[in-house]
């Protein structure tokens, strides 16, 4: 299903993000932000005139969709919560008030009186993953006010995710602008505008694509850790015997001057005076059992890892 | 032996005269370390030296042993060292980097952070030594102390007195000593 594989996606993309390391996102994201919120303004534009003139078309197809994700959304929380109920009475109070306050929103209130029937009788195939998403998906739609908010969010979340999830966001605040001015309507759209993001979100070769929408795939080849190491230039050998740094190595920071070496001569020196050799400072103590523990456990680069994390801070 | 300070009457004045007696020590060094990591960070400082030696230096092995170099460093212009050429002997431990080598001038300098058996008084040859430097480095830093002598770190403080109260004295018998034994 369309709603698995987006879990999926973004499930497998959460853990390499993190690793990469959650401070040199900051920097990166700020960059980002002030770009991709110039994109999204292009983008949004261009959905809105779309969503206006193909509005009533999609429509059917939509209804399909439509139920399969909220049954999906509906199932799982059923059974984890035991009190369906609340969730549910959520969902009707805002239909009701989205019929109230928005001609347009009635649809999607039509949409989803079929789902909560189908959701709550049919018991099989709610998948945890899928819930762990739409829970996600929940909380951020909570804090989206406004457009700032909306940036920091994303700024806030991971880089692959944004390209899945972002277009959809777009088209329920595009929808929200234009359709009604209720914050309680929105709620209830956005589900179904999510939907409809899987039909319409831009392939690679899509010709609706923006130009200027980063590229997925270039993204992953551009990992964070590379943009790091670029600006403190990792040597390709250690400085003190001249023999090639391993993965493990050219991960261990053990100073905070930057100064590289290979765990080896780490070794000699802290068996000596154990002075960095870049700064002639003592190396820290809690650097040196991170060390020694990178040795004796199997979670080497990990440890290694979190050690220059450690020296950075 | 040679490299310890307070050695003073071994220091010969004559470059080529010493070193024949150093041969038998230098050998006996080459057995044990010959296959290490010390070796292979020496072979690739040599060949750093080659592609782009500092200015006016050169070192280089003394013969087939590793461990054992000479240097020579010429007298900057400018100071009473000017046109000499003065020769050092280098002597590296078995577990260089991680320890300094030691450096002992074989030529005759007045200098006062040169003591008379040719042992310098400088800092990253002793508690400053990083295994980060190099000899590229080490050099570097001999030819600084050769432009700007340190009188409050001295190994003779004699002539550092000298130096610091009566500069145009100090700078003669500098000249002269260069004169007499470094050309």
């Amino acid at each position: 299903m369309i709603s698995d594989s987006i879990t999926n996606a973004s499930a497998s993309a959460a853990p390499s993000a993190r690793d990469m390391g959650k401070k040199k996102r900051t920097n990166r994201a700020a960059k980002l932000k002030q770009s991709k919120l110039g994109l999204r303004r292009e983008q949004w534009l261009s959905q809105v005139a779309m969503i206006n003139k193909g509005d009533k078309e999609e429509t059917g197809p939509n209804r399909k969709t439509g139920i399969e994700k909220v049954v999906h959304r509906d199932l799982p929380v059923e059974k984890l919560d035991g009190q369906p109920g609340e969730e549910e009475a959520h969902h009707h109070e805002s239909f009701i008030e989205s019929l109230s306050n928005s001609p347009n929103s009635i649809l999607t209130g039509i949409n989803s009186i079929p789902n909560f029937c189908s959701g709550s009788s049919s018991g099989s195939g709610g998948s945890c993953s899928g819930n762990i998403t739409e829970d996600e998906d929940a909380a951020d739609d909570g804090c989206l006010d406004d457009w700032e908010a909306f940036a920091d969010a994303l700024a806030a979340d991971e880089q692959k995710k944004h390209d899945k999830e972002n277009p959809p966001e777009e088209q329920s605040a595009s929808l929200r602008d234009s359709v009604s001015g209720s914050n309680v309507a929105v709620r209830d759209v956005k589900p179904m505008s999510r939907k409809q993001k899987s039909n319409q979100a831009w392939r690679a070769d899509d010709k609706l694509r923006p130009q200027g929408l980063p590229n997925l795939g270039k993204q992953r080849s551009f990992p964070v850790m590379n943009l790091h190491f670029s600006s403190v230039a990792v040597p390709s050998s250690c400085p003190i015997c001249y023999e090639d740094l391993d993965l493990t190595d050219s991960n261990f920071l053990p100073c905070p001057c930057g100064f590289r070496l290979c765990l080896f001569c780490h070794k000699t020196i802290c068996d000596g005076d154990g002075r960095c050799p870049g700064c002639r400072k003592p190396y820290e103590k809690n650097t040196v059992k991170v060390e020694t523990s990178v040795q004796n456990g199997g979670l080497t680069i990990r440890l290694a890892r979190s050690s220059s994390m450690f020296c950075r801070s | 032996m040679m490299t310890t300070p307070g050695g003073s009457g071994r220091f010969k004045p004559l470059p080529t005269a010493m070193y024949a007696g150093y041969s038998g020590t230098a050998s006996s060094w080459v057995a044990k370390t010959s296959v290490s990591a010390s070796g292979k960070r020496i072979q690739r400082e040599m060949a750093e030296l080659n592609v782009d030696p500092p200015p006016e230096c050169s070192a280089g092995p003394k013969g087939d042993n590793l461990y054992h170099w000479i240097a020579t460093i010429i007298g900057p212009s400018g100071t009473p060292y000017e046109g000499g050429i003065f020769f050092l002997d280098m002597i590296f431990p078995s577990d260089y980097p991680f320890k300094p080598p030691k450096v002992v001038f074989k030529t005759r300098i007045y200098h006062c952070n040169v003591d008379t058996a040719g042992n310098l008084s400088v800092e990253i040859l002793r508690d400053s030594w990083s295994p980060a430097l190099t000899i590229t480095k080490v050099l570097q830093a001999i030819r600084t102390i050769f432009l700007k002598p340190e009188p409050f770190n001295p190994a003779l403080p004699v002539i550092a007195r000298l130096y610091l109260s009566d500069r145009e004295k100090h700078e003669e018998v500098a000249k002269e000593w260069t004169l007499r034994f470094a050309k």
